[in-house]
Order: structure tokens, then sequence, then C-alpha cells
């Protein structure tokens, strides 16, 4: 046998193991990684409303016990109604509730958005008054570490904390990533609109901007309930939203 | 008892492990996977798994590659290494992933870059490709903790400097903030690793030049 075909057949040989060997660690494993990236979601939905620390690590099943008794999920269509269990599937939006008590204190928006090198998840809180953010948090992004990977950092995510995404007469104006430190960067009228943006992640920062508008703008219907009367019509049998796959 | 030291001091396995950590170690004496030293150190138990994920990935990558090593083509040894190395670092990233979740999310990209690490290269192409597998088992395993122990070294002191604790738990008593100490925020930085691996590697060379 010469040497070419000998080389061709090692390879061969070494990419079948190497093949086989991952594709078994992948499979075998799936269901355990599945499990912590729900765990990871819930968690996230609690730290957008402040109901579990960011950076701290919690046992899964506190996680999955606290979602369980304070997080619902309902399903709403495009005008802001809560569609029944009854109601026919049309275009229907999630939407998170934050319930310690019987009270709803908050609403929940996953946030789905263009980066710079792929989609950014994660959930953005307003609390009952349709206007006032109570929390931002990401679960799931590809940004540059250190630079755009910043944004899963708590110090970016306070920042979200008690602005607001209408202006002073009450009309949407969504909430924006300012270029620089907010203080410096943007209008003393346009402060509550802002927050502080990331150095050296101007496109981040950009692109996130664009998503949080488009997502807001899409939720709008449900802030104008919240803002008109302070909560949202609850039918008896709400339709529960479908599990994000 | 001191006969029995003389002669353990004078194995092959124990020179190659006290080289590893000491004389020739990957960090501090010859300057390579400086990239992930400074990037995983900012708390101590990232820099475990780190140091964990890699010992394992060089251990074993020296064992498989010195089992092949008779048979691998010349011509393609490089790739081969590269196969074996990326192959088993996946397995890491992904067995990371499956149940120390928060962990290796905070790992983020530096475990898949394990695979460019010089260390795993290194010593592929170095010790395992010309000895057998039991020695380069254990050459793997005395250089993945000869890096791990820098890792450690460097993450104690950024952690304890930089954030007030020690495998996440506060040691610096709450009176001492409430005199005015506050937390170098430079440890938690990039150059702070930088300053403190300087510092080793100083502090390695004056003792081994003494």
């Amino acid at each position: 046998m010469s040497d070419g075909v000998k080389t061709i057949l090692f390879a061969t040989g070494l990419c079948l193991v190497c093949s086989l060997l991952l594709t078994l660690a992948a499979t075998g494993l799936k269901a355990f990684q599945r499990e912590n990236a729900l765990v990871d979601r819930q968690k996230n939905v609690l730290q957008a409303v402040g109901a579990v620390e960011s950076g701290r690590s919690y046992p899964a099943d506190a996680i999955k016990a606290l979602y369980q008794s304070s997080i619902q999920c309902i399903s709403i269509d495009d005008e802001g109604q809560v569609l029944s269990a009854k109601a026919a599937p049309q275009k229907v939006l999630p939407l998170y509730l934050y319930r310690p008590d019987e009270t709803v204190a908050a609403y929940i928006v996953p946030v789905d958005s263009r980066g710079l090198w792929g989609r950014i998840y994660g959930y953005l809180a307003l609390d009952t008054d349709g206007s006032t953010i109570t929390g931002f948090s990401v679960y799931q992004h590809s940004e540059t570490p250190g630079l755009g990977g910043e944004i899963e950092n708590q110090w970016f995510q306070r920042n979200f904390v008690g602005k607001q995404i209408t202006d002073e007469e009450g009309n949407f104006v969504s909430i924006k990533i300012a270029k620089g430190a907010v203080e410096d960067a943007v209008r003393q009228d346009l402060k509550p609109n802002y927050v502080d943006g990331i150095s050296g992640a101007t496109m981040t920062g950009k692109f996130l901007t664009q998503g949080l508008e488009d997502i807001l703008q899409t939720y709008e219907p449900v802030s104008v309930h919240f803002r008109n009367q302070g909560m949202l019509k609850l039918p008896e049998n709400a339709l529960v939203c479908q599990p994000p796959s | 008892m001191s006969t029995a030291l003389v002669k353990i001091t004078r194995t092959e396995t124990y020179r190659t492990v006290s080289d590893a950590l000491w004389q020739n170690n990957p960090i501090s004496k010859q300057v390579l996977g400086i990239c992930s030293a400074l990037a995983v150190t900012v708390q101590m138990n990232t820099a475990i798994v780190m140091a964990l994920a890699l010992t394992a990935v060089v251990a074993c990558s020296n064992l498989i590659i010195s089992m092949m090593r008779k048979s691998i083509p010349r011509n393609i040894r490089i790739i081969v290494e590269v196969a074996v190395i990326a192959t088993l670092v996946i397995i890491a990233d992904e067995v990371l992933k499956a149940f120390l979740y928060d962990i290796s999310k905070q790992l983020s990209v530096f475990v898949g870059l394990i695979i460019t690490n010089c260390i795993v290269m290194g010593r592929a192409e170095t010790f395992a490709m010309s000895n057998p597998p039991f020695k380069s088992f254990v050459d793997g395993m005395a250089n993945g903790i000869g890096y791990g122990s820098i890792l450690v070294g460097v993450s104690f002191f950024r952690e304890l400097l930089g954030s007030g604790k020690i495998l996440g738990f506060p040691v610096v008593p709450q009176a001492l903030y409430d005199m005015g100490y506050m937390d170098m925020g430079l440890m938690l930085l990039a150059p702070g690793a930088f300053i403190v691996i300087g510092l080793f590697v100083w502090l390695e060379h004056a003792l081994l030049n003494r």
C-alpha cells in the first residue's frame, strides 16, 4: 500500500471515530443541557422582575418552584387582548405576568433582537403603570466577550431599572441605548428614555435598541391597557402560552 | 522514611511532574496559555473548572496521540493532533454545559479555545509523539496541574483583592469596609491579571536563580 493511500485511510478512520464520539456526547447529554437551558430561561424571567439576583447561583429546584408560584405565562393577540383557552388560535404572542400574590406586580415581554453576530434573547419587565422598566435580562447571545458581551453583565442590565418607555406626555418612545454614558451623551429631557451604552460595542447597542423598539411596539397595545387601567383584564381560563422551543 | 522519599524523587514520573510544576511551568516559565489565564481568573471557581478541563484534555490527548504515535503518517500528524484535541475539547464543553451550566456560561468561549492553547498542542507535538503512553499521560497531567496551579494562584489574589471573596464567600469583614477599605477594581480587569501573572513569573525566576 502506498503512503498516500495509507494517509487517506488513516485520516478517514480518525474522522469516523471522532465524529462518532461527538455524536454520542451531543445526543447523550442533550436532555441535561435542555433542562439547564430551561431553568436558565426561568431564572432570567425572575431576574428581570428582580425576584432573583443576577450573578448569584441558585439551586435548580428553587428557581423552578419560584417560577411556578409567581410567574404566569399567558397568550395575547396583537390588539393586546388576553386570549382565553376557547379562542381560536390566531396570531398569538406570549406574555409573562409576575404575580408574587394575587395581584399582577409586573409584566414581562420576551426579547428576541438582532445583535452584531447573532440573535440576542432575553426578557424586559415593565411595571403595571405601563411605562416604567423594572428590569432587563439576557440569557443567550453571540456578541464579542468583553465588548458587546457586556450586555449580560449586571452593570448594563441594572441601567434599565426605573427608565421609561414613554415621554412626559405618555407617548411611546421606546428605550434607547446611548453612545457612551447617558450623563454626557443625552439631552436632559430625554434622559429617562436612555441607558448607558457600552464603549467598543456601538453596533450591538444600535441593533439592540432597534430590537427593543420593535418588541415594545408589538406589545404596545398591552402597555396601553396597563397605562390606562393599571391592569389587564384576565379571563377565567386564560390560554397558556406556548412553551418556547 | 527518608530513603523512600529519595526513591520517589529519583523516579522518572516524579521528575516529569516536578519539571512541569516548577522548573518548566507552562505559564510562569514558558509563558504559554496566557490568554485564558488572563480571562478566567476573576473568580476561583471558574479558574478551578478551567484548570480541570484543560488537565483532562491535555492528559487524554497526550495518551491517545502517544498510543497512535507509531501509525500516524508524518505528513498529516499536526492535523491528526488537532482533530484529537478538538474532539476532546468539544466533549469537555458538552459535559460542562450538561453538569456545570452556570460556570460554563461564565467560561463562555474559553473552554472552546482550549483547542488553540499552546500547552496542549505543544505537549502533543514535543512529548507524546516520541514517548510511550503512560509517560505521556503523566506528562499531560503534570502540565495541566502546572497550568492550573498558576490559574488558581492568580485567581486567589484577584478574587480576594478584587471582590473581597474566596470561592464566592466574603472574607473581608464588613468592619473593614466601614472603615473605608475598598475593593481593588483593577483586579477585576485583564490588566490586573497581567500584573499578578508578572509577579508570579518574577517570583519563580527569582527562586530558581537563587
